[in-house]
C-alpha cells in the first residue's frame, strides 16, 4: 500500500479519481437467499448428506446400547405386546371397534411418526445450530433430515406391526388393498416434511413453542381417533364431527386401517383430503421456510 | 505495491456492522419500572446491545492469506461467520467470488462414528457427492496422517487428532476461500508442515485464506497481510510483519499490566494509520443485455449450455492463451452472458470427479456488464508506509496474480522460503521487545 496515490488505468478504468478501485464484477453477496430454483437444486445436491446424517445420528444413538440396531425392532415389538396385554388381556375392552388391538397399534405408530416429526421439526433449527454456524448449506436440510430420521425409525416399526397384527387374534382380513398402505405412508411423509419445514421457522422465531408442542400433539392425538373412533363419539355433535374430518391425520389413519385391517375400500374424499393436505402443506411449509433462510444463523 | 493486486478481489467487505441483543445481569443495565417487574417474572435481569462489528471494511484478493489478530472478544469470529454467510450482518454488505468455507465441519461429525465414517460424512457435508467423497477419502486420510486411529471412534481422539481430521476434511472440498478460526494451533509440528503445504497450494490456485490466530508468530510466518481487530473495528491493515509486530507489542504490554503504554500504543496506531480509500466499481445492470447473435434456437442453446458448463468448471486460465487473457477479463460479455443465462435455465450437470470443486461460483443472475463507481468508498486503515516494520515487510511481499501453470512452483518456493526463514529465526537469539 506504499504508493496508493499513483493513479492506474487498469485498476480504475473510468479514470475518475486517483483512488484505487476494485471491481465487484463476478462477486455476489454471500449467504443471501437464492432463487427457489437454485435453492431446490442445492438441496437436491445435498440429498446424500441428509441421508448420511440421519443414519449417522440414528446409529450414533443405537450404538451405545448392547443390542444396537435390535432396539429398532424390539421397541415396537414390546409396545405392541404392552397394548395387547393391557387392552386385550386385562381390560378386554374393544370399545365397539372390530380388532381393537390392530386399530390401536396402527393409530399409535402412525401418529407417532407425525408427532415426532412435528416436535423434532420445531426444534430442528435450534438443535442444528452448530451446523448452521459451521458451514453453508440449504437450511431446509435440517427439518427434512428430522423427518428422514423419523422415517427410518418408523420403517422397522411398520414391519413389526404388520407381522404382529397378522399373527395376533382376531386375524385381519387380507386383501389386495394391503398395498394401499404404501401410498398412505408416502403421503404422510410428504405431509410431515411440509409440517416440519413450517414449524421449523415458527419454532426458530418463537423458541417457547417447543414447550407448547407436546400439548398440541396430545390434543391432535385425541382428535385424530387414535384410541377411539371419533365418528362414534361425536355423532351427537355433527358440527364438530365434520370439522374433525378435515384433520389429515384422521384421513391417514382411517385409510391405513381400512386397507390393512378391514380390507374395505375407503371413501374417495379421504384420499383427496390426504393428498391435498400433503402437497398443500409441503408447498406452503417449504416456501415459508425458504423465505426465512437468511435469518437462521442468528439464534 | 503492484496495482494488479487490486484487480482480483475474492472478498469485499463494506461497512459491515453486527449487533447482538443479549441478556445481562449487570446491575447498571437493569430495566426500569414496569419492564423491570416483567423481566423479574420471566427470570431475566436486563438486556444490552453488544456491537460486535462496528463498520468493518476489508478487501482480500486472489492468492492472499490474510491474518486476523486481536484480543478475545474483538469480533474476529463474528467477522468470519459473516464472511462465510452463515450469519447476515445488520448493516453493510459482503461480496465474495466463491462460497467461502468456514473450517467448521466438526459440527457435522459424530463422535460415536469412526474416523473413516466421519470422513465420508464430512465430505458429504462439504457438498461433495458420494463418488467425489470416495475419491477424496485417501487424500483426507493421508493429509490427516492418523494411521490406524482412523478406524477408531472419533470420540476417542485427542483434541489435536480431531483438529487434524477436521482440517483434512475441510480441504477435501477444495475450497477457494477458506476461513480458519484458531484451528491449526492444536496440531503438532509434522501436521503444521502438511497443513501449511496444503494451504499454499490453495493460495496458488488463486484462492484466499483468512486466518484467525492469537499467536502473532504464526501470522507472521504464514500470512502475506494482516489486520488487527479491536472492539469490532479494524485498527490496522498492512503487511503481516508490521501488524503482527505492533499487536504483539500491545498484547505484551497489556499482559504486563502496563495499561498506559498499551493505550498510548493503540492511540499511535490509530492516529498514524493512513486512511486508504478504495472505490468499489459497481456492476451496472442493463435492461436487455442479449446481443442478436446470442439469441439462438432452444435446441442449440441446450447443447451449448452443456459445453459451456463443462468448460466453466475447468480452469479458465489454462485454456486461454496469454494475450487473449487481458482482453477476456475486461469485456467478453457476450460469451459470458450466454453461459450464465443457460446456466440458470438448466440444472448443472454433475461434475466429473476429477474436477471436484465444491466451491462453485454462486451466481444467481446474469453477470455485471459495465462498471460504475459506487457512491460510498471503503476506507481501509493501512499501516504507515514510513513505518520501519512496514517497509521491511513490503520487500518480501508475495501477493500478486498467479497463473495456474505456475501454481505448484510457487507453492514450493513459498514452502522453501518459510523453511529457511524458520531456521534463521531459530538460530537467531530471541530479541526482546524492550
Amino acid at each position: 500500500m506504499s504508493d496508493t496515490t499513483n493513479p492506474s488505468d487498469s485498476a480504475n478504468p473510468l479514470g475518475l479519481s486517483t483512488i484505487p478501485s476494485v471491481s465487484s464484477e463476478g462477486l455476489v453477496p454471500v449467504g443471501k437467499r437464492t432463487s427457489l430454483r437454485s435453492y431446490l437444486a442445492a438441496l437436491w445436491n445435498r440429498r446424500h448428506f441428509i441421508i448420511a446424517e440421519s443414519r449417522a445420528k440414528m446409529s450414533g444413538s443405537t450404538r451405545k446400547n448392547l443390542l444396537g440396531y435390535g432396539w429398532m425392532f424390539l421397541n415396537p415389538l414390546l409396545s405392541v405386546l404392552a397394548f395387547w396385554f393391557i387392552f386385550g388381556f386385562i381390560l378386554d375392552s374393544d370399545r365397539g371397534i372390530d380388532n381393537f388391538i390392530g386399530y390401536l397399534v396402527i393409530g399409535v405408530f402412525f401418529f407417532q411418526f407425525t408427532g415426532k416429526s412435528m416436535t423434532g421439526g420445531t426444534g430442528s433449527i435450534r438443535s442444528g445450530a452448530s451446523m448452521i454456524k459451521g458451514f453453508q448449506f440449504p437450511r431446509a436440510a435440517l427439518p427434512i433430515s428430522t423427518v428422514v430420521r423419523n422415517f427410518l425409525d418408523f420403517l422397522p416399526s411398520l414391519v413389526v406391526m404388520a407381522i404382529l397384527i397378522a399373527l395376533i387374534e382376531p386375524l385381519e382380513v387380507i386383501t389386495w388393498r394391503v398395498v394401499l398402505v404404501i401410498p398412505v405412508v408416502i403421503l404422510q411423509t410428504i405431509f410431515n416434511v411440509g409440517l416440519a419445514c413450517f414449524l421449523a421457522r415458527v419454532g426458530h422465531k418463537i423458541p417457547d413453542l417447543t414447550n407448547f408442542m407436546s400439548i398440541i400433539s396430545r390434543f391432535w392425538l385425541y382428535g385424530s381417533g387414535v384410541f377411539f373412533s371419533i365418528e362414534d363419539r361425536l355423532d351427537k355433535h355433527p358440527a364438530i364431527l365434520s370439522a374433525m374430518q378435515f384433520n389429515p391425520m384422521h384421513s391417514y389413519l382411517t385409510l391405513t386401517r381400512n386397507s390393512l385391517l378391514y380390507g374395505i375400500d375407503s371413501p374417495m374424499w379421504m384420499w383427496a383430503m390426504g393428498t391435498v393436505w400433503a402437497f398443500g402443506l409441503l408447498i406452503v411449509g417449504f416456501l415459508f421456510f425458504w423465505r426465512g433462510e437468511e435469518s437462521y444463523g442468528r439464534l | 505495491m503492484v496495482d494488479s493486486e487490486l484487480e482480483h478481489p475474492n472478498i469485499i467487505v463494506e461497512n459491515v456492522q453486527v449487533r447482538y441483543t443479549v441478556d445481562t445481569n449487570d446491575p447498571e443495565q437493569n430495566a426500569k419500572g414496569l419492564r423491570r417487574i416483567g423481566n423479574a417474572m420471566l427470570g431475566r435481569r436486563g438486556q444490552t446491545t453488544v456491537r460486535a462489528l462496528r463498520g468493518v471494511n476489508l478487501v482480500a484478493r486472489e492468492g492472499e492469506m490474510v491474518g486476523i489478530v486481536g484480543a478475545n472478544g474483538s469480533g474476529k469470529s463474528t467477522f468470519l461467520r459473516n464472511i462465510a454467510g452463515v450469519e447476515q450482518p445488520d448493516r453493510g454488505r459482503i461480496l465474495v467470488r466463491y462460497q467461502p468455507l468456514l473450517l467448521g465441519v466438526s459440527a457435522a461429525l459424530q463422535p460415536s462414528l469412526s474416523g473413516s465414517e466421519n470422513v465420508r460424512l464430512g465430505c458429504l457435508a462439504m457438498g461433495l457427492n458420494p463418488e467425489e467423497a470416495a475419491e477424496a477419502f485417501d487424500h483426507v486420510v493421508e493429509l490427516s496422517a492418523l494411521g490406524a486411529a482412523i478406524h477408531r471412534p472419533m470420540g476417542t481422539y485427542s483434541s489435536g487428532m480431531g483438529a487434524r481430521l477436521r482440517f483434512a476434511i475441510a480441504l477435501s472440498a477444495r475450497p477457494k476461500i477458506l476461513l480458519i478460526d484458531e484451528a491449526l494451533s492444536t496440531g503438532d509440528a509434522t501436521f503444521a508442515e502438511r497443513s501449511e503445504r496444503a494451504m499454499d497450494e490453495l493460495l496458488a490456485e488463486a484462492g484466499t485464506v483468512l486466518l484467525v490466530n492469537h499467536a502473532a508468530k504464526v501470522i507472521q510466518e504464514l500470512c502475506t497481510r494482516a489486520v488487527w481487530m479491536h472492539k469490532g473495528e479494524i485498527l490496522m491493515n498492512g503487511p503481516a510483519e508490521a501488524v503482527a509486530e505492533k499487536y504483539r507489542w500491545w498484547a505484551w504490554n497489556v499482559a504486563k499490566g502496563k495499561e498506559d503504554i498499551a493505550d498510548k500504543l493503540l492511540h499511535d496506531v490509530v492516529s498514524n494509520a493512513v486512511k486508504e480509500e478504495i472505490n468499489i466499481l459497481e456492476p451496472e445492470l442493463i435492461r436487455d443485455p442479449i446481443p442478436r447473435h446470442a439469441a439462438r434456437t432452444v435446441k442449440k442453446a441446450v447443447k451449448s449450455a452443456r459445453q459451456v458448463n463443462r468448460r466453466n468448471s475447468a480452469e479458465e486460465v489454462e485454456e486461454t492463451p496469454g494475450p487473449l487473457l487481458a482482453a477476456a477479463e475486461s469485456q467478453t460479455w457476450p460469451e459470458n452472458l450466454e453461459a450464465r443465462r443457460s446456466k440458470a435455465k438448466f440444472p448443472a450437470l454433475p461434475k466429473p470427479a476429477s474436477q471436484a470443486v465444491s466451491a462453485p461460483r454462486i451466481h444467481d443472475e446474469p453477470p455485471p456488464l459495465r462498471l460504475r463507481p459506487s457512491d460510498k468508498r471503503v476506507v481501509l486503515r493501512a499501516a504507515d508506509p514510513k513505518d520501519r516494520a512496514s517497509s521491511v515487510a513490503a520487500a518480501d511481499d508475495l501477493t500478486g496474480r498467479r497463473l495456474e501453470s505456475r501454481a505448484r512452483q510457487i507453492a514450493d518456493d513459498r514452502y522453501e522460503e518459510r523453511q529457511k526463514l524458520r531456521q534463521e529465526t531459530d538460530m537467531a537469539p530471541q530479541e526482546s521487545h524492550r
